[in-house]
């Protein structure tokens, strides 16, 4: 540890330390050492020693310090302008693809006049879901996993909306045959393209998270500390050393120098104290919560779905209310749940006056009463995509605090740690100078 | 300065204090990918097709009553005048059957042979025919017998193929239709009979007599099983299969969905429907059967079969009735 002999402090820093493997090294080593000795013993030499080793102090802080500022602020830019915004992709794709299910299920149960707003939501959602996917596919050169799983959703797309089309141009018809279409295109989009979706969500969550984990990663704040702790220890101890064989008090120059050092230290400190609790916050309150909002929606419409095709389905089909079940468990399990909404346990409610009367065989009042249950799922999903912006909308503040809480550390940490070495440098040359 | 590791320490526990308020968490991150991949509930999977037992008089049933009772008026204790106590009777019925029973999104009703046949029944015993005496339960393959069972319906009309399992777990009325397992093919194709399609696949519901019928042939097709018998007109319809065998009551629906199909060969066997009934009311099958006969009789099957079967042929067999007991 740094004690208050420079010359032990020296011996502890490198020099002695350096290996010595085999005997000639030893021997070299030993008349660097010699070298060294005798230097120092020299007032001059021990101020040359002492300047250097500021120096060096000064620069690894600086390496350090920019190090970390610079990691921090790849990792919130990248967040902030990369990979939540692709995460968001993702998740538009996934909740646009199965909003299409559930909603042309539910237009269809109409008959053969498809409600007008039911057909306007289902092209919305295919749009959605396009966008989305061309806004990932640009991207996912940079994640291999997800290349192949784009691919899946890009090649069925249009598979799916051909069968939805057939199911249409049938059930217009009143052909119960428009009911198997649909049975098909959902089982395309349930078994095949959602799945690939999944994947792309976990790529893509998956990235965002690393991203975080790197943007509030105490390993940078703590290699900026002991950098400080270093750099200003080695000032003090130079400048105590300086006080003593000049014996003055004060070197003016060295003095500015840990002023200014102490200045950048406190400022990149406090930059990415702040910075990670904006980043995380940005988690917290924006992302976590859209991820979360946006999971919920999503089991939503896979429970209307479930809904509706088994009605579509005229009761030929026994997956469907299981799936309902499953979901209903899966949302429960998981606390999703309460993020529906005090209107939530009302849907579930109307939707099981629609099963119990199906369950019963009551399948015309139970096609009935559906749209009621369709009504709250919409409201339910209107109020949770209101929050899904407004998490986003936090987090877009929350990264934008993240970003400027770093904003000048970057050209501040070198050019400020410069000019310390050269105060110190023009300070310990006036004491040098002396002994010429 | 012997203090000096006492505020390093001071200072790096601060820092990790401080650093520990923003940290990264994966909590959402577990929760959604846990809650995306919920997998979806499969459909059932053909299971093993058990072979189909034999057993005497198969569609044999019981014999009618000497007098039937005047509709209206039903004999005290017996399970007619039950059903007229509750003021409706409760038939179990097919939803997705064109022309059989199949709910008609234009009207929201269900309507077709079957269910002719339930408002015959429940006049029969209500002596009127206003629909609010009898209630159509949509039922799903898996329901119709324990439905029939657990008394939630009296009688169902659905399409059950009378078979000695089926028997064994509930009462079958004399047989209704008499429906014949037939090919349907593309109205290009240039297949005649099922023997035009030795190897070839041709599609049927997973699990169905209609595939144990085929595998059963001398010079059999490749059966294909799809989870319902429409989504083998999807298949053909998509190419996929050359041809679907299965009862003729469904072909029938087919070809009224697509008419670039027709209906091939002769029969390849006998598909008799009659109406399950509970085994606690042998009196009520009884009774069922008097109506069937009468209706038989007196030309009304006939004139049912014209307006909604009529395009299997126009001069149709009706199916006789057999009793046993």
């Amino acid at each position: 540890m740094w004690t208050s002999d420079p010359e032990l402090s020296l011996e502890g820093i490198g020099i002695a330390a350096a290996p010595a493997p085999t005997r000639r090294w030893r021997v070299r080593a030993g008349a660097a050492l010699d070298w060294v000795r005798q230097r120092i013993t020299t007032t001059p030499g021990k101020l040359v020693l002492t300047s250097v080793l500021v120096v060096l102090g000064a620069v690894c802080f600086g390496v350090i310090a920019t190090g970390a500022e610079q990691s921090r602020q790849r990792a919130v830019r990248a967040a902030q302008t990369g990979t939540e915004p692709l995460l968001v992709h993702a998740v538009n794709l996934y909740t646009a693809l199965s909003d299409a299910n559930a909603t042309v299920a539910t237009g269809l149960l109409a008959g053969g006049l498809e409600p007008p707003a039911k057909r306007a939501r289902y092209l919305a959602d295919l749009r959605v879901a396009s966008q989305s996917l061309t806004a990932l596919t640009r991207e996912a050169g940079s994640s291999a996993g997800a290349a192949g799983a784009l691919r899946t959703v890009a090649n069925q797309l249009p598979v799916y909306s051909g069968l939805v089309e057939t199911a249409r141009a049938n059930n217009r018809q009143h052909f119960p045959i428009g009911a198997a279409y649909l049975r098909q295109a959902s089982g395309l989009l349930t078994n095949t393209m959602l799945p690939a979706a999944g994947r792309i969500y976990a790529t893509e969550a998956q990235r965002l998270e690393d991203d975080y984990r790197t943007g509030t990663s105490n390993a940078s704040l703590v290699a900026l500390v002991v950098a400080v702790v270093v750099a200003l220890g080695l000032l003090l101890v130079a400048q105590r050393f300086v006080a003593r064989i000049s014996r003055r008090i004060l070197n003016v120059l060295m003095v500015l120098a840990t002023v200014a050092l102490v200045a950048v230290s406190a400022w990149a400190v406090i930059g990415l104290i702040s910075e990670q609790n904006a980043l995380a916050a940005a988690q917290r309150r924006g992302s976590d919560s859209v991820e979360m909002l946006s999971a919920a929606n999503v089991l939503l419409s896979r429970a209307e779905g479930d809904l509706s095709l088994a009605l579509v389905n005229r009761g030929t089909d026994v997956t469907d209310p299981q799936d309902f079940a499953k979901v209903k468990h899966a949302l429960a399990t998981t606390g999703l749940a309460t993020r529906l909404g005090p209107a939530f346990p009302s849907y579930l409610a109307a939707a099981k006056r629609v099963q119990d009367l199906e369950n019963g065989g009551q399948l015309g009042p139970a096609i009935a009463v559906s749209p009621a249950a369709s009504t709250i799922s919409d409201r339910v999903s209107a109020d949770v995509r209101t929050r899904i912006a407004a998490a986003q909308e936090r987090f877009t503040t929350n990264a934008a605090d993240a970003s400027s809480s770093l904003s000048g550390l970057d050209l501040a940490i070198p050019l400020i740690t410069a000019l310390a070495a050269v105060l110190v440098l023009l300070g310990l040359r006036q004491r040098i100078n002396e002994y010429r | 300065m012997s203090r000096t590791p006492r505020y390093v320490i001071a200072l790096l526990v601060a820092a990790a204090a401080l650093a520990g308020c923003g940290t990264a968490s994966d909590r959402a991150l577990r929760t959604t990918l846990a809650a995306l991949g919920t997998p979806p509930v499969e459909s059932p999977s053909a299971s093993k097709v058990t072979p189909a037992t034999t057993c005497p008089h198969l569609t044999a049933s019981l014999r009618p009553p000497a007098t039937m009772p005047t509709p209206g008026s039903m004999p005290g204790g017996s399970y007619m005048a039950a059903i007229r106590r509750r003021g409706y009777l409760r038939a179990g019925v097919n939803a997705g059957l064109l022309d059989f029973g199949y709910l008609n999104p234009a009207t929201g009703q269900i309507e077709g042979f079957e269910i002719d046949l339930v408002r015959r029944l429940a006049a029969a015993i209500f002596g009127d025919t206003s629909p609010a005496h009898y209630r159509l339960v949509a039922l799903t393959v898996p329901q119709r017998i324990p439905f029939v069972q657990d008394g939630k319906v009296d009688v169902v009309v659905d399409a059950v193929t009378i078979t000695c399992d089926r028997k064994e777990q509930v009462d079958f009325s004399t047989v209704y239709y008499d429906a014949q397992q037939r090919v349907l093919v593309p109205s290009n194709s240039s297949a005649t009979s099922i023997a035009s399609l030795i190897g070839q696949p041709v599609c049927a519901s997973a699990q169905s007599a209609p595939i144990q019928i085929m595998n059963g042939l001398p010079a059999p097709p490749k059966p294909v099983g799809m989870p319902q018998a429409i989504d083998c007109l999807v298949a053909l319809q998509q190419g996929t299969i050359p041809a679907i065998s299965t009862d003729d009551s469904i072909l029938l629906g087919f070809h009224a969905q697509d008419p670039n199909t027709k209906i091939i060969g002769s029969s390849l066997a006998d598909v008799p429907y009659g109406m399950a009934i509970n085994q606690a009311h042998p009196d009520f099958v009884r009774f069922v059967n008097g109506v069937l006969a009468e209706l038989r009789a007196n030309g009304t099957w006939r004139r049912l079969y014209g307006k909604w079967l009529g395009q299997l042929g126009s001069n149709p067999t009706i199916p006789a009735a057999q009793y046993d007991g």
